[in-house]
């Protein structure tokens, strides 16, 4: 279905009566079980968010309460950092690799749970354990890593699948012990309606994704290695991320500007972002970086999408190289 | 000697830091004003990767010693 197909069939309310309202519920359901099927969770445990980011308040909040402390690492999104200022928290350092070691916590404790990181790739892989409540941060593993089975509170967001941006879905698991942050009157998780339309989207998106994943998975991986080993072999001083996740890279150049670098193989015609500080709204270096050890400056983020091609990669690679070379004289 | 990066930006610091210590023989040491927030956690990954030593002092102040050519 095209999207302004979709717009026409999801326009009217799913919770009124009428005809047309009672086939947008259908499809409101319809979407329901997609995801649920997906993300391996109940449908009825399922919310849309047009806010996705509001989902890190809900999920965590939500879980912590005067007796709990709330864990997280200094790796998470600036999102997770924002929250523990507002609860008694306490910050896990990473190893070089990346992971986070959960030993030594409180049956009290509340526990973030990043499955993959969204800057790196990096794939947790230890998960905490006989706590009280456990986020799980999914937007950037989306369908590709499962949850764990003690999870209290998940958060994906749809562009992971290349759904629409705007739609979060949060689920609190009916075994949760959670209780809505948020002002509320009802039952209600999510503050607003959701746009319908882009939940119908996001659904149709997320069953094509899947499908397209099982055969690209291969190629990506391949991809990945290669860019890794030309990165490698061929520019001197660079520095990889660790990573995890195939289809993410993190690089780094010393004695290169990052906002030069990144304009440079935009006009190219490669898009890329960058973890440095000089192209940050914040002028702050990629914190992730940081807690990593890994070199800030001269950085960029690569995503190796289901469409990339082996061509494609080779030619910028080449341009990658004579750009980082021209930069640096 | 002292290196006054006061105000400069990634990548500056470090690309004057590192055209300071061409010509220097090892053992050379250096004293860096930086108040740049990327040359903390940027001066770690350099010394790693180009195997040379930095220390950190006062605020935005870095004692680097040369180690390699």
């Amino acid at each position: 279905m095209a999207l302004p197909h979709i717009f026409e069939a999801a326009w009217p309310d799913p919770s009124k009566l009428g005809a047309d309202s009672k086939s947008a519920a259908l499809l409101l359901n319809e979407a329901r079980e997609t995801f649920a099927g997906h993300l391996g969770v109940r449908s009825d445990e399922i919310n849309f968010l047009g806010e996705p980011n509001l989902g890190f308040h809900l999920g965590i909040s939500g879980l912590i309460s005067e007796q709990n402390q709330f864990i997280f690492s200094n790796i998470d999104r600036m999102e997770v950092f924002a929250l523990s200022e507002i609860h008694r928290s306490k910050m896990l350092s990473v190893e070089g690799t990346g992971q986070i070691s959960f030993s030594d916590l409180e049956r009290t404790d509340v526990a973030c749970l990043q499955l993959c990181n969204r800057e790196t790739g990096i794939i947790q892989s230890s998960r905490p354990a006989n706590i009280s409540g456990l986020f799980i941060d999914a937007t950037a593993s989306g369908t590709r890593i499962a949850l764990p089975e003690n999870w209290s509170t998940a958060l994906w967001d749809s562009t992971t699948w290349a759904g629409p941006s705007g739609m979060g879905i949060f689920a609190v698991s009916k075994g949760a012990n959670w209780k809505n942050p948020l002002p509320h009157l009802d039952g209600r998780i999510n503050p607003g309606p959701a746009s319908l339309p882009l939940i119908v989207a996001s659904a149709l998106a997320i069953d094509s994704w899947v499908a397209d994943e099982k055969n690209l998975a291969a190629k990506i991986a391949a991809i990945n290695t290669d860019i890794r080993n030309y990165i490698t072999a061929n520019i001197p001083d660079s520095d990889l991320a660790p990573g995890g996740a195939d289809h993410l890279i993190s690089a780094s150049f010393l004695y290169v500007n990052a906002e030069q670098l990144v304009t440079k193989l935009a006009d190219r015609g490669y898009p890329v972002d960058s973890g440095s500080a000089c192209s940050a709204s914040n002028m702050q270096p990629s914190h992730v970086l940081a807690a990593l050890g890994v070199l800030t400056q001269g950085n960029i983020r690569l995503t190796i999408h289901h469409v990339t091609t082996f061509e494609e990669v080779k030619d910028f690679l080449e341009i990658l190289s004579q750009t980082i070379t021209e930069l640096r004289s | 000697m002292i290196l006054d990066c006061l105000g400069k930006r990634c990548p500056l610091p470090i690309i004057e830091l590192a055209k300071v210590l061409t010509d220097k023989p090892i053992g050379f040491k250096v004293t860096l004003l930086s108040d740049d927030p990327a040359s903390a956690p940027d001066l770690i990954a350099w010394a790693r990767m180009t195997s040379n030593s930095t220390e950190t002092g006062e605020p935005d102040t870095f004692y680097i010693v040369k180690l390699a050519n």
